[in-house]
């Protein structure tokens, strides 16, 4: 037993660590520690800068163009990536349906799909939530009839995160309606340009329209874009939900935003208000708590010695810290997280300088202006993914019959 | 970074196990407690694995082990709910080792390591809650030594322990002492913790004792912090003992026609149990690796462990109790003492209140188990 990476660990991370310093634009990085409004461009530029050096699709094995890394290694990537503040990567195309395509998918299929991928040219979405299924994702309904060569798609998708820059879509749709909800569930890729493809924006309480409707009005999908076999769509699903493990707990991005509170904190003068810095213990004691249990997730996937039946639980710690960093911030602005402007959130932006002292941002200080807009944004963090309620009966599983 | 434990560790623990289910049974743990909460025959058996010598080293006559050992060692004991108090050897064992002159290690290691000479350390004081530095215990050199005068409460074991280790004043320094319960000056009333345990008042008047160390805060919170990883292990066993218990109530127990592990509210309860055991048990890792760390790295993760574990052990427990309904409330059944058990223990080596604090005047701008 032993706390400490290795020497050549430590050199790995290093590495990575100059890399992403000499890579990551400095203006994404500021807006990402700033929590300021991310373009496409911006995620798209990272992206691409990634996919040049072939680290996008950063846990791919080398056989597909990956770097073949291993588990403690990802996370090494992926810390150092969040600490300098690099986007997180979208996870569509390189982290789900590529590690799908690898599996189950024919050579013409990853042929066709993955250079796409790994390159960070082809916008990827997710097409699995419907109206009707949040959580309960076998009940969807959306329905592909074959017809000779093709499949014709009618239904609706929805939650689909960034569906708007969306150029393909991987899809579960319904094959059958026979036996248990789970066997007549296919695994399909869409080619969002479509006819009869429609993306519908959801403008969320923070006022950003960060997720879709997706709806397929007779969309006629060549029978090639089938992964694998028709009804065995659930079983490629599960393949994809299990690849995310330690990712979802996001502890990365947790450390550096808790940096960011200390910062906040300390402008708004509460750092020394010890009723608020106790709060800001007990969120530090959480996320140290929470990387370790990352930590010896990542070891016994790396020594494959001993399973470890706490994946459920990451995913429920890591999202209440997201909301709890995001509360603690607002509050720590206080009354002056409540000016909603939803310009003051851009990078550069300067208030109206002819105005003179009523032309900046009536909040104090313009870091303040996301804070409200975020924490409104977390609220999401318990809910997708399996809603957290949804995961502890995964979780009581282990522990009662 | 490596979490698995190595082939000699298993064994270790399963030993240990192995003595706990054959040799410590629920009933000889409530004839203990009848009997005042010490029993010498189950201490000398601990003692025979060769428990008492895990931090003396083998020259020594112990078994020169890490914290990686006392961390399986104790969340065995921890699993049996034993009364015997194996920390306060791995604290003697490790204080002296680590800070006595090489007479007093000699006279005292082979005692500490055999199990012959309990050694407690007798800390706490009415004024100072879990405050180190405050200490109004004083020493004053004497013909061939020390004499110490000082009132120390809650000590474990104090009334039968052979000897204590002492922190006082010489002038304004604290130091560090050894001092026999059997010489002059020293009186003890015992009683029984909540825990079941024993503890006793310990009053010093002009007691003569050896010096452990002049550099006593050093010495003290070294002490401290060995009793805390011990403390977080000792409290991952007990709440995974109570953890399986609860399960197997919850899934034998009919209410209404069906097993009451059938119900949503219940079987949430118990994942958010889960939640809490798995998380203790990262910061039991955290703790006990760290505990060789340099001493303002060593304590800073103390602090945030013990903070864990005091909230752990506090949901846990108190769900348990909540979980089992009326028979959780009985002296009878097993589930109420493994949640005093874990009352006494949030209380020990400093509360998660005392740790908060611990925790929130040491923060940085960054953060994280290295940092």
């Amino acid at each position: 037993m032993d706390l400490a990476f290795t020497p050549e660990e430590q050199q790995f991370r290093e590495d990575i660590r100059a890399w992403v310093g000499a890579n990551l634009p400095a203006e994404i990085a500021h807006k990402v520690h700033n929590a300021l409004h991310l373009t496409r461009d911006d995620m798209q530029n990272w992206a691409k800068i990634l996919g040049k050096k072939g680290w996008l699709g950063h846990g791919w094995p080398k056989e597909f163009g990956g770097p073949g890394w291993n588990s403690v290694q990802k996370h090494l990537f992926e810390e150092e990536c969040a600490l300098a503040g690099a986007p997180r990567v979208v996870p569509f195309g390189p982290v789900m349906v590529a590690p799908v395509i690898m599996a189950f998918g024919t050579p013409e299929q990853q042929k066709r799909f993955l250079p796409g991928i790994a390159s960070g040219e082809v916008w990827w979405s997710q097409g699995y939530s419907e109206p009707g299924s949040g959580s309960d994702l076998a009940s969807v309904k959306c329905r592909a009839e074959r017809q000779g060569n093709t499949y014709l798609v009618n239904g609706q998708k929805t939650w689909t995160t960034l569906g708007q820059y969306g150029e393909w879509i991987f899809c579960l749709v319904r094959t059958s309606t026979e036996g248990k909800p789970q066997t007549g569930i296919s695994f399909l890729l869409i080619d969002m340009k479509s006819p009869g493809v429609t993306v519908r924006p959801i403008v969320l309480l923070d006022g950003e329209a960060e997720v879709n409707e997706v709806f397929f009005d007779n969309v006629v999908v060549p029978a090639e874009n089938l992964i694998g076999e028709e009804n065995k769509g659930w079983t490629y699903a599960k393949h994809l939900l299990s690849h995310e493990r330690t990712n979802i707990a996001d502890v990365n991005r947790a450390k550096r935003e808790l940096e960011r509170l200390k910062r906040i904190a300390k402008t708004e003068g509460v750092w020394d208000d010890t009723r608020f810095r106790d709060e800001i213990a007990k969120l530090e004691v959480d996320v140290v708590a929470l990387e370790m249990m990352v930590l010896r997730v990542l070891a016994a996937e790396k020594s494959g010695k001993n399973s470890l039946d706490i994946a459920g639980l990451l995913k429920i710690r890591g999202s209440e810290i997201q909301q709890r960093y995001s509360e603690l911030m607002m509050l720590a602005a206080g009354p002056f997280s409540l000016p909603l402007i939803r310009e003051a959130m851009e990078a550069g932006w300067q208030g109206d300088a002819a105005a003179g002292a009523l032309g900046g941002f009536p909040g104090g200080v313009v870091a303040n202006a996301p804070l409200a807009s975020t924490y409104f944004n977390m609220r999401k963090t318990t809910i997708y993914g399996g809603s957290n309620e949804v995961q502890r009966n995964i979780v009581s599983q282990t522990v009662l019959s | 970074m490596d979490f698995d434990f190595s082939d000699d560790q298993v064994q270790l623990g399963d030993a240990v196990r192995k003595w706990v289910d054959k040799g410590y049974t629920f009933e000889r743990r409530r004839a203990g407690e009848k009997a005042g909460g010490f029993d010498r025959a189950a201490w000398s058996e601990i003692a025979e694995l060769g428990l008492c010598g895990l931090y003396v080293p083998e020259d020594k006559g112990g078994l020169g082990m890490g914290p990686v050992e006392g961390m399986v060692v104790m969340e065995e004991l921890g699993r049996g709910n034993v009364l015997e108090p194996l920390a306060q050897s791995l604290i003697a064992g490790g204080v002296v080792a680590g800070y006595a002159d090489a007479a007093t290690k000699a006279a005292w290691l082979p005692k500490i390591a055999s199990g012959e000479a309990l050694v407690v350390l007798a800390y706490q004081e009415r004024a100072a809650r879990y405050r180190l530095d405050k200490c109004e215990a004083k020493a004053t050199q004497a013909p061939g030594g020390y004499v110490v005068n000082a009132t120390k409460s809650v000590v474990p074991v104090g009334d039968q322990a052979d000897a204590f280790i002492v922190p006082a004043k010489v002038n304004s320094q604290l130091a560090l002492f050894l001092v026999e319960r059997l010489g002059a000056g020293v009186t003890t009333r015992g009683y029984c913790t909540q825990d079941g345990s024993r503890a006793a008042e310990v009053v010093l008047k002009n007691a003569p004792a050896t010096l452990i160390t002049q550099d006593g805060l050093t010495a003290l919170e070294h002490a401290i912090d060995i009793g805390i990883a011990a403390t977080c292990a000792e409290a991952v066993g007990v709440m995974d003992k109570t953890m399986a218990i609860t399960a197997e109530y919850l899934n034998t127990r009919k209410q209404f026609g069906v097993v009451i592990s059938s119900f949503q509210a219940l079987r949430h309860r118990a994942a958010d149990m889960k939640m809490q055991l798995e998380l203790a048990r990262s910061m039991s890792y955290y703790a006990n690796l760290k505990l060789n760390a340099p001493a303002p790295e060593r304590r800073a993760a103390m602090a945030r462990a013990k903070y864990q574990l005091g909230q752990s052990m506090r949901y846990v427990g108190q769900q348990a109790v909540q979980l089992h309904g009326g028979i959780g409330v009985t002296d009878e059944y097993i589930v109420s003492h493994y949640f005093r058990k874990l009352t006494q223990l949030e209380m020990t080596f400093g509360d998660s209140m005392h740790h908060l604090g611990e925790v929130s005047v040491r923060m940085q701008d960054t953060a994280g188990v290295f940092a």
